[in-house]
């Protein structure tokens, strides 16, 4: 069983998805779940899917991230982007050419 | 992050994603509360939703990059508790993987303290071994004129030092003699060596000094003298000449090349004690001075030998006669006990007799792996279900026995340490030998313990993780390659024993055993051949007067107590013959016992004759009858043929000798022969009397033959318990793997036994129902054994005193052996499978 095929959406897809939702505030996994489903994108992310691939972009430096309490009190971890994530997604972007 | 930090914060991180997850899971919790459901309903849905928690950390982990590092840690734990849950078999694997790694790890620190390490003198890597070499010529001393005008004319070497070794010499009046070398004033501190007590030699007192001074060695101080430090000052007598002992080397002094001797004198004293000699300006001792040297700073080998050799040529011109024509320099480096220059085949030999007992050990493992295999096939299977991937479970396993391997290395070292200290002090080794492992063994040691877990586990792990069913091709080939090694260290056991209980009590071809011989060294006090054939007729006179005495005769070499070899040759229909040849006085062959063959002993005074041995006469003139023919291009007339006697050469049994009767020139170096009636040491006294009445100046030594045979025999003996030992070892090792590979058979086909008892089959008949498999293996490897031990032992021919390498007793007795092995190996399992409860084997199945 290779990762690969337990993704939904091609890796560069998925992890084009998040860093366009994290650019617009930094945010934790559920939020961005929650974003996706609110926003009926066509594409779904499988709950499964989601935490690897933040990890993954994470471990290439494109986002970091840190603990802080949310609005209900909790703490989570929230998740934004770095310069070179920044500049990764603007690529993608064009190469899109969305 | 970088690696190291992650390492050290792998706890914390676990902790956050399991946080997170945590908390994404109950906000979907609440928010479907919060929609309406039910709190059980809604964590259900969460879940469907979800899917498996575990499953997302593992693969978080994965994307995250799980470090190699962390995951070999988790690997070993788990092997670690795999090996602790079978303790009877990790403790026998352990064993056994000691066993084998710890000869090899024996022979390699053998090899490590002879030719790799340093001797411990000062600057190692700049101590050089300096040798001529010349197309026509191989001695490789090197005349003292030229070491002096090396030592004062290359700029290459920052300092030359010279050794030669002494025939021993008589201390004071006892009857061992000790061994000496000469060295140059420089010797001891151009090496670093320190005093126990006293001094040693300094150029600048000893080069001229007038009286005879020595060094003793630390041995002989403390076995002769006590360790009594009042010793230094006094005078001591070499070979009857006073000398003083001016100071004792330290224990740990390391001599150069493989020299141990008993005292040190200075070389340029030389010939103060061997009367005559002259070995700074006589070419003639040219050939046994070796030269030493130190490489000066930053000089490399080639280019040193390259100003030697323009020094060489440049000292031609000056002493033509001593340099040869077509002259080179050869310098190697001299901080090593010995060195291998080609290397003897015995090295590869026992090398690849140690490699065989590993191989033994491993296929022994291997075969108790596989036999264990199937014990965990369901852990492995459910391994598989649960979503593991095959090169993960294949490296799980792969750690296991690289687990098994370093536990086999580690209990391998003391087992090597223990046996290497016995073979030190049994060997009388230089006391800076010792057999604690340094890196290069420890290092030898580990890559031994993982190379013998790749052989022995590689096969058994591919097994497992392909599943494979059809193991019993594996089992069978593992169980071939097990008897044939077996085999061949049997057979190889069988025939060195035997070649040595021939040797002890086999004739060699002469009487030796009541022979004396009486060496009275008159070549080292300067005798001249009139004066020494005066002082040989005296003696031989007086000893025939002696009650007790039979026979009294002479020889240039006498046999078996030789301190010298010679050795000649001729060429017979293009093939050369070596032969021994010796000078010898009348009755010889009465006092040795040499049986006439034909033609005659020589007469009194009779010239121009040779006696030939029989194997010599038989080489040269296989048909025709030798006496009276003209031997080979010279004036001499072949007038006898005696039996063969071996004694320069007792395993050889092609060795030929030569006999010619006494010249002029050999009355200096005769000893003399002396056959007693009965015990010949209860002559020794009166022997001794005599000898030493008739010149005080000479001082004999006598020794009986027995003690040159024994001394002959006695590394044979020691190489065949070596090998005994060996062989043990594989038998050991042997037993303990067939016996883990037939029970595991045995233990397969449980059922099958069971059925058949029930049906009423014979225990016989059931037993080579369930081997059968085992037969041609068996065969297989008896077969190949027996070739391979055939071929190897015309290798081995001239170790083997006297047998043939086809000796038909050893081969039977050893495939007797291996085949009551192989039975009883085979008997015991299926004997505990009859006593096991048919019904409940039955059922279970």
């Amino acid at each position: 069983m290779s990762t690969a095929s337990k993704f939904e959406l091609p890796q560069g897809t998925l992890d084009l998805l998040i860093l366009r939702v994290v650019a617009l505030r930094p945010i934790h996994g559920h939020a961005i779940a929650q974003h996706q489903m609110i926003s009926k994108e066509a594409l779904q992310i499988q709950q499964g899917s989601l935490y690897p691939a933040l990890y993954r972009l994470e471990n290439k430096n494109f986002l970091v991230a840190e603990w802080g309490p949310t609005e209900t009190g909790c703490e989570a971890k929230f998740y934004r982007l770095t310069a070179k994530g920044r500049t990764q997604l603007k690529t993608e972007t064009e190469s899109w050419g969305a | 992050m970088n690696w190291f930090q992650r390492l050290s914060k792998t706890g914390r991180m676990e902790k956050e994603l399991d946080g997170e997850l945590r908390f994404h899971f109950e906000t979907q919790v609440a928010d479907k509360i919060n929609a309406g459901l039910t709190e059980a309903e809604a964590r259900r849905a969460t879940r469907l939703e979800f899917g498996g928690l575990e499953q997302i950390k593992e693969d978080c982990r994965e994307s995250r990059g799980t470090l190699w590092l962390v995951s070999i840690v988790q690997d070993l734990r788990f092997g670690a508790r795999i090996l602790a849950k079978s303790p009877g078999f990790s403790l026998t694997a352990i064993l056994v993987l000691a066993l084998g790694i710890g000869v090899c790890t024996l022979a390699f620190s053998l090899y490590n303290i002879a030719a790799l390490q340093y001797l411990p003198v000062r600057d190692p890597a700049t101590v050089v071994r300096i040798q001529r070499r010349s197309p026509g010529n191989i001695n490789p001393g090197v005349p003292y004129a030229s070491i002096a005008y090396y030592r004062d004319n290359a700029k290459s070497l920052s300092a030359v030092m010279a050794t030669m070794r002494a025939s021993p010499l008589v201390l004071n009046q006892d009857e061992q003699r000790v061994s000496s070398t000469f060295v140059s004033s420089n010797y001891f501190s151009e090496l670093g060596g320190s005093a126990a007590t006293g001094r040693l030699f300094d150029a600048a007192r000893d080069d001229s000094a007038s009286a005879a001074v020595c060094v003793l060695s630390f041995r002989l101080w403390q076995r002769k003298f006590d360790g009594d430090p009042s010793i230094v000052g006094k005078a001591i007598r070499l070979g009857g000449k006073p000398t003083m002992v001016i100071g004792v080397a330290s224990e740990t002094f390391a001599s150069l090349g493989t020299d141990n001797p008993d005292l040190w004198l200075p070389l340029l004293q030389h010939s103060y004690f061997v009367e005559g000699s002259k070995p700074l300006t006589d070419p003639h001792f040219g050939g046994l001075i070796g030269m030493w040297g130190r490489l000066a700073p930053g000089v490399s080998r080639s280019s040193a030998e390259q100003e030697l050799l323009s020094l060489t040529n440049q000292l031609r011109k000056i002493f033509p006669a001593i340099i040869w024509d077509h002259e080179y320099i050869v310098i190697t480096p001299g901080a090593h006990f010995l060195s291998f220059e080609g290397g003897p085949p015995v090295l590869a030999l026992v090398g690849l007799l140690v490699f065989l007992i590993l191989a033994i050990a491993c296929a022994n493992l291997g075969g108790l792996l596989m036999a264990r295999g199937a014990g965990r096939q369901r852990e492995i299977q459910l391994r598989f279900d649960l979503g593991a991937r095959k090169l993960r479970v294949f490296r799980q396993l792969l750690t296991e026995n690289l687990l098994l391997g370093l536990l086999g290395s580690i209990a391998a070292l003391p087992l090597s340490y223990g046996v290497l200290r016995l073979v030190l002090v049994y060997s009388n080794a230089p006391s800076w030998m010792s057999a604690l492992p340094n890196w290069r063994v420890l290092l030898f040691t580990t890559a031994m313990g993982f190379v013998a877990a790749l052989v022995f586990g590689l096969l058994p792990t591919l097994q497992m993780v392909r599943r494979k069913k059809n193991r019993s091709l594996w089992h069978q080939m593992v169980v071939c390659a097990q008897v044939g090694a077996s085999c061949v260290l049997l057979i190889l056991a069988g025939l060195l024993v035997r070649a040595t209980l021939h040797t002890l009590y086999s004739d060699p071809g002469f009487g030796y055993e009541q022979v004396l011989s009486i060496d009275p060294g008159m070549s080292g006090h300067g005798f001249a051949s009139a004066q020494a054939q005066a002082y040989l007729d005296q003696l031989q006179n007086r000893l025939r007067a002696v009650p007790g005495v039979t026979f009294v005769s002479t020889a240039r070499v006498p046999p078996l107590v030789n301190t010298i070899v010679m050795i000649t040759s001729i060429d017979v229909d293009g093939r050369r013959i070596m032969i021994y040849p010796n000078w010898v006085g009348p009755e010889f062959f009465q006092t040795m016992r040499i049986p006439l063959l034909r033609g005659h002993y020589f007469h009194n005074g009779e010239k121009n004759a040779v006696i030939l041995s029989e194997s010599l006469a038989r080489k040269r003139w296989s048909s025709e009858d030798p006496i009276g023919k003209q031997w080979e291009k010279s004036n001499d007339v072949v007038v006898g043929v005696v039996g063969n006697t071996r004694a320069m050469e007792l395993n050889n049994t092609d060795a030929t000798e030569i006999y010619y009767p006494l010249t002029a020139d050999d009355f200096p170096a005769m000893s003399v022969l002396v056959r007693a009636a009965g015990d010949p040491n209860t002559l020794t006294p009166t022997i001794k009397a005599i000898a030493g009445g008739i010149d005080t100046g000479l001082y004999p030594t006598i020794t009986p033959l027995t003690a040159g045979f024994r001394k002959n025999v006695s590394q044979v003996e020691q190489m065949a318990t070596i090998i005994s030992l060996l062989g043990s070892i594989a038998i050991f090792l042997a037993v303990v793997g067939l016996f883990g590979l037939v029970s595991y058979a045995v233990s397969q086909r449980t059922k099958e036994i069971a059925i058949r008892l029930a049906l009423g089959a014979n225990r016989a008949e059931i037993f080579s129902a369930v081997l059968r498999r085992f037969a041609w293996p068996v065969l297989l490897g008896l077969v190949a054994g027996v070739a391979i031990t055939a071929g190897l032992s015309q290798i081995l021919r001239r170790g083997l005193y006297g047998i043939s390498g086809l000796d038909p007793i050893s081969y039977m007795g050893a495939m007797a052996i291996l085949l009551a092995i192989l039975a009883a190996a085979g008997l015991l399992p299926v004997r505990r499978a009859f006593q096991l409860d048919i019904a409940r084997i039955l059922h279970f199945e």
